[in-house]
């Protein structure tokens, strides 16, 4: 029963991953990238929520405080995102990632 | 008590600090600092009297003048700011004062950014200074490190027209070397289970019963390619011809004077003490390697025709006299070692001055072309004269009495192997003789107008070390007794 | 006695005098113009020298075997653990002994002369106060070698011989073959020293711990203690193969220096320098320094039987070897050069007979002929310009003192009766002879040694009739010679009488008591008598054979078809020894080096670059990846996690799995 539900809950973070890793692989829109970044974080906040549930003692709350982190982080790194994106809009009047390449000299 | 080793190293350090910062002053405050730096040692030496002895039932080398603060302390790191001295570092923090002086009065009339050149000049015998009295290895390794970039710059910056190659050469042939060596002190550190990075905490540990054969052959081994390349030893030793042709004549003193011996410093004092089971079973490689160097130092010295890569390559022959001497583990050979680094500092250091006021002078360096250099430019043919003959270890100078001891450690310990160095030694009076006889004799040949006699500032530089070349070479007691109060006892 | 104690204490002196006048001529002999350039303050120090030496050695003939050391310890290394377990320590000294003390009479006395004589002869030179400071330097090493007690010191100072030697050879640099002569001349003595160091080192490693005291190496590897070697019995019984070794490369040592085959090479070509410093080199000091270190060596250490053979073959072979080259020479100091090394090889060969002091007798009469014949040659190419005897003739009338002072010496060297050179010359043979009983082997080199007594008459009195006989020059562009002013002269003096008279010394009872040992003075039994009759007669063979060939300006020519051309050649070109040696150097050696060097570049360092090289274009592969667009390299993160998680998964079990660990 227990392992039935774990699978559940590892093969939804699993297939989270699996979802934004594809998206930042394919996708060469910032902002679709972006996306995809977010959800592959939540991928792994929810591991960090699960597996907390089964901590004990002074420790057991460590899983969420993590996810609360890991959520405050995502959405500083979303913001300075929209700002580069902006930014590059402004630039080259496009967002396509695969075009800004100029750090690479 | 007071702390003479922090109150020399603070010297070393202001003064630095002040001729970087100095501008057009910056020689004055470089000739007082290493005026000032020499009186000091002087007084260390004065003051050193007697060795502390071994304590302990595994003879843990006491030092003198020792120092110790924490540095870094958390439960499974100890790392210690911990100073001392022994007749063995005595005696090189002796020669980098001398060299030190020397070449400040040598560069006087640097005019190309004098107040970084200065600097960094004090810079290198700051780190040479650091090396020969840390007793940590994070310390020693910190102090080693310092001398690597000023000598980067000096080459880089005022060297010759490759200079940028030999710069880089330099420095990942030696930066590879000492990351290896740290690798290996500190693996030293840990596997030994050493209680803190302090020399007499490693030496415990690696003297306890328990610390296995092979570890410790590894280590040695480790550490010997550590502190090797910077002697140099065949087959790493490209670098120095390289480095010493494109470097400017203080660098190549300094070069060869100091930083050769911080290689045999190091492998005496963190490898052959710490390790001398890892020694005496890896020793036919050592061996091996010194007399590799021996040979191959002399034989292409042989076939060079600039003056400065002659000499070069000399110093890698000599080096290796140091190496065989250290490799025979015996007082005598110990002894031999550092009274040969002293008298291959100074020497060597002499002849790279003469040879750049050779190029100074001439506009060449090339032993094949230039002839005959002596009637113009007598004072400058002497020196040449007397580091050549001091290289080629006449009685009388400073390199005698330390080949004698080094080769009668040899014959103790290796029998008729010694024929090989005594061989070489025959090779190298050729070669020397060969310049002199082309460079300063026969006709002039190829000698332009303007060429003068060295000023008097290289001269004073020059007549410093051709002083002690004499002075040490007629009376060797001086270093002698200094240098054996000092672990030389503990050797076989 | 008590009054000769204080002055043998005092003998470190005798150096120092030499060693003041080498300061104050090195640094203020320009300001000296008036001086001779600091000639006469050299002179001045070397007279009190001499004064001082000669005294010391009347005062050691006065108290026999009286040895005075004084030592100061110069580096001590106490308790070390290895052989030199009672500690080991190098001193410095004087030890005041009979043979130092005759030694002491021959430096300072030649010494002297010479510096006197070149007051004159030099005069024109350039140079002047680096001439009379490297000379002074010379007599400092030469007295600091008689006199030390040790063999280190010995060393020291016998180095010190050599560079002087390399200095004064080289005395005219610009001119190349000057300088050529000097390297070459310390690069072949050289190669006995180093011998000679390993023979020390032999020594000093066997004896360590054996003699009175601590050993040894804790008193200073000393030669003597009170008036005994310090080794005790141990000199000349103990015998092992290491001693035998030793002893060899004694012998090596002092034939670099003494020129004896095959080491010779060096010595004809000395003749660069200046004729004054051949005078010096070849009677007193340089060459005598070898003999004295065989003589020394076979005193206080001992020599095995095998290395006796070895120094009895190494001096008779050279001295016929040498003789052989003198026979055609036509260079006037070249061929007394030569007489030089054959001479040695007298002397050499009576130490190996075990007649050290008779050895040592023949040195000091040699050096009283040998400089007195140099300093003639001097005269005479002083006053004609030139060295070629076949240029030369008749310069007797002119030149009558210079031809008179060159006859006698002359007559010693080819040992005619009465002379200084016959009494040491025969009582080495005879001191050889009296062994031939016991070691047959000895027998060629004896008979060697007897023919280079007819070829010595030959080619000296060859030497004397082209120059002075004859009614004029054959040159005659040749300037007439005229004798020399009286700072030459009176050296020539002095020496002609010592040429004639010194072989006599050795008769007086307190002075053969400077040569402590069999055979001096020369004891004459029958089979003795037998011996010098013949050898006499030989040199009086030579001289006559010479006067038939040469005498009365007579120039003898070989018939051009004749088979004695191509030995004449051989000769001329000394056996084709040099030739060899420079073969040896330029295509072995120098060849060799320039292997290495190529080796050294494209092999050792272009190893190092290729690996670099490696690394490099690796790198500009990786940078391709570098595409700068971020999924891109989000691509290579996720590989890479994958690649990791791939490897915990599978290989890293794997690998726990074959090594058996868990």
């Amino acid at each position: 029963m227990t392992d039935f539900v774990v699978a559940q809950f590892v093969g939804l973070s699993a297939a989270l991953l699996g979802i934004g890793l594809f998206g930042i692989l394919t996708r060469r829109n910032f902002i679709l990238l972006l996306i995809a970044i977010e959800i592959a974080i939540n991928a792994a906040v929810l591991n960090f929520v699960y597996f907390a549930g089964f901590a004990t003692g002074p420790g057991g709350v460590s899983g969420q405080a993590a996810a609360v982190v890991i959520v405050g982080l995502a959405a500083t790194e979303v913001a300075v995102g929209l700002a580069i994106v902006l930014a590059l809009n402004r630039q080259r009047g496009s967002i396509n990632v695969a075009e800004a390449t100029t750090l690479r000299q | 008590m007071v702390p003479v080793l922090s109150l020399l190293l603070l010297t070393l350090l202001a003064g630095t600090v002040v001729t970087f910062l100095a501008g057009r002053r910056a020689r004055w405050v470089a000739l007082a600092t290493s005026v000032g730096f020499l009186f000091e040692t002087l007084w260390l030496l004065d003051s050193y009297t007697s060795w502390p002895g071994r304590s302990g039932a595994l003879g843990v080398p006491q030092y003198s003048d020792g120092e110790s603060y924490a540095w870094i302390s958390v439960p499974w790191l100890h790392i210690n700011y911990t100073v001392g001295i022994d007749g063995i570092s005595l005696i090189l923090i002796l020669l980098t004062a001398f060299l030190q002086l020397a070449t400040v009065v040598y560069c006087w009339t640097e005019s190309r950014r004098p107040s970084a050149w200065f600097g960094l000049v004090l810079l290198t015998c700051l780190g040479s200074f650091g090396v020969f009295i840390a007793l940590d290895v994070l310390l020693f390794f910190l102090f080693w490190e310092a001398t690597l970039i000023p000598m980067f710059f000096m080459i880089g910056f005022w060297g010759g027209p490759r200079r940028r190659y030999a710069a880089l050469k330099f420095f990942v042939y030696t930066h590879v070397a000492s990351i290896v060596m740290l690798v290996a002190l500190l693996a030293v550190v840990f596997y030994a289970h050493a209680a803190s990075f302090d020399f007499s905490d490693i030496y415990i540990a690696t003297h306890s019963s328990g610390f296995p054969i092979v570890t410790q052959a590894m280590l040695f081994l480790a550490l010997f390619f550590g502190f090797g390349v910077k002697f140099p030893i065949v087959p790493f030793h490209t670098w120095l011809p390289d480095a010493h042709v494109e470097a400017p004549t203080g660098g190549s003193v300094l070069l060869a004077g100091l930083l050769l011996k911080l290689g045999g410093y190091g492998l005496i004092r963190w490898a052959v003490e710490v390790l001398p089971q890892g020694l005496a079973h890896t020793s036919w490689i050592v061996y091996g390697v010194a007399f590799a160097s021996i040979i191959w130092g002399t034989v292409l010295s042989l076939s060079q025709r600039d003056l400065k890569r002659m000499i070069a390559y000399s110093s890698i022959n000599h080096m290796g006299i140091v190496l065989l001497a250290i490799a025979v583990y015996s007082s005598l050979g110990l002894l031999a070692a550092v009274l040969l680094m002293f008298a291959h500092g100074v020497v060597s250091g002499l002849l790279f001055m003469a040879s750049g006021s050779v190029h100074h002078t001439f506009g060449t360096r090339d032993i094949v072309t230039l002839r005959g250099i002596t009637p113009r430019t007598p004072v400058l043919a002497t020196m040449i004269m007397v580091g050549s003959l001091a290289s080629l270890g006449l009685p009388a100078l400073i390199s005698f009495p330390a080949e004698f001891t080094a080769l009668l450690a040899t014959w103790d310990r290796l029998g008729y192997w010694v024929l090989l160095p005594l061989v070489i030694l025959v090779v190298t009076a050729g070669f020397y003789l060969w310049m002199m006889q082309r460079v300063l004799f026969g006709p002039p040949q190829n000698i332009p107008e303007k060429a003068h006699d060295v000023d008097v500032y290289e001269t004073a530089g020059m007549a410093i070390l051709v002083a002690l070349i004499i002075l040490y070479g007629v009376l060797p007691g001086f270093l002698v007794n200094v240098i054996v109060n000092s672990p030389v006892y503990g050797f076989p | 006695m008590g009054a000769f104690d204080s002055l043998f204490q005092w003998a470190f002196l005798v150096p120092l005098f030499p060693l003041l006048g080498l300061v104050i001529v090195g640094f203020f002999g320009d300001r000296m113009k008036k001086a001779e350039f600091g000639g006469w303050v050299a002179v001045a120090f070397s007279g009190m020298a001499m004064v001082l030496g000669v005294l010391i050695a009347v005062g050691e003939a006065l108290t026999p075997g009286r040895y005075t050391d004084v030592s100061y310890a110069w580096l001590t290394l106490p308790g070390t653990q290895s052989v030199f377990s009672n500690g080991f320590s190098l001193v410095m000294g004087t030890l005041v002994d009979p043979i130092s003390a005759l030694m002491l009479i021959v430096v300072n006395v030649v010494g002297f002369l010479v510096m006197l004589y070149s007051i004159e002869y030099m005069h024109h030179d350039k140079g002047l106060p680096r001439y009379y400071a490297e000379l002074s330097l010379f007599l400092v090493a030469m007295n600091g070698l008689i006199l030390s007690d040790n063999l280190l010191e010995f060393f020291l100072f016998w180095e010190l011989v050599g560079v002087c030697s390399y200095f004064l050879i080289g005395f005219y640099y610009e001119k190349p073959s000057a300088a050529s002569a000097a390297k070459e001349a310390f690069l072949v003595t050289r190669v006995g020293d180093v011998l000679f160091l390993l023979g020390i080192f032999i020594y000093f490693a066997t004896y360590a711990t054996s003699g009175g005291g601590a050993g040894w190496a804790a008193s200073g590897f000393k030669f003597t203690t009170g008036s005994t070697p310090f080794l005790g019995s141990l000199v000349g019984s103990a015998s092992s193969p290491t001693l035998t070794i030793a002893g060899l490369m004694m012998l090596a040592g002092a034939a670099g220096k003494s020129a004896q085959f095959p080491l010779d090479v060096w010595l004809p070509d000395a003749m660069e320098g200046p004729t004054t410093v051949s005078a010096l080199i070849h009677a007193a000091t340089m060459v005598a320094a070898g003999v004295y270190l065989l003589a020394v060596v076979s005193l206080f250490l001992g020599f095995t039987a095998d290395d006796r053979l070895a120094i009895v073959a190494v001096g008779g072979f050279t001295t016929i070897w040498a003789a052989s080259m003198a026979v055609v020479n036509t260079d006037i100091k070249r061929v007394v050069a030569y007489s030089t090394i054959s001479q040695l090889g007298y002397m050499v060969l009576a130490v190996g007979a075990g007649f050290a002091m008779v050895g040592l007798y023949h040195l000091f009469t040699h050096a009283f002929f040998k400089a007195l014949l140099f300093l003639a040659a001097g005269a005479v190419i002083h006053a004609v310009g030139t060295q070629d005897l076949l240029k030369m003739g008749g310069l007797g009338k002119s030149m009558r003192i210079t031809s008179i002072a060159f006859l006698i010496g002359a007559l010693s060297l080819s040992g005619f009766p009465g002379f200084a050179g016959f009494w040491s010359k025969d009582d080495v043979l005879a001191s050889v002879y009296s062994q031939v009983g016991a070691h047959p082997l000895y027998w060629p080199f004896l008979l060697c040694a007897l023919a280079t007594v007819f070829l010595t008459a030959y080619y000296i009195f060859r030497a004397w009739f082209l120059a002075f006989s004859g009614d004029h020059p054959r040159d005659p562009t040749l300037p007439h010679g005229h004798d020399a002013p009286w700072a030459m002269r009176l050296p020539l003096l002095v020496l002609s009488v010592l040429a004639a008279v010194a072989g006599l010394f050795a008769f007086l009872p307190s002075f053969s008591s400077l040569l402590p040992g069999a055979n001096v003075p020369p004891v004459y039994g029958s089979t003795d008598l037998v011996l010098t009759a013949v050898s006499a007669g030989l040199g009086l063979g030579g001289i006559g054979v010479a006067y038939v060939m040469w005498g009365n300006g007579r120039v003898f020519q070989l018939p051009s078809g004749s088979p004695l051309q191509g030995a004449r050649t051989v000769l001329l070109r000394r056996y084709y020894m040099k030739d060899a040696y420079d073969w040896i150097g330029l295509h072995g050696v120098y060849r060799l080096a320039r292997a290495a060097d190529f080796v050294d570049q494209f092999v050792i360092d272009g190893s190092i670059r290729g690996i670099e090289r490696a690394f490099s274009s690796l790198s500009n592969g990786m940078r391709r990846l570098q595409t700068g667009v971020v999924s891109d390299y989000a691509a290579y993160v996720v590989t890479g996690l994958v690649g990791v998680l791939l490897f915990f998964l599978f290989v890293a079990p794997w690998i726990f799995r074959t090594m058996g660990g868990g």
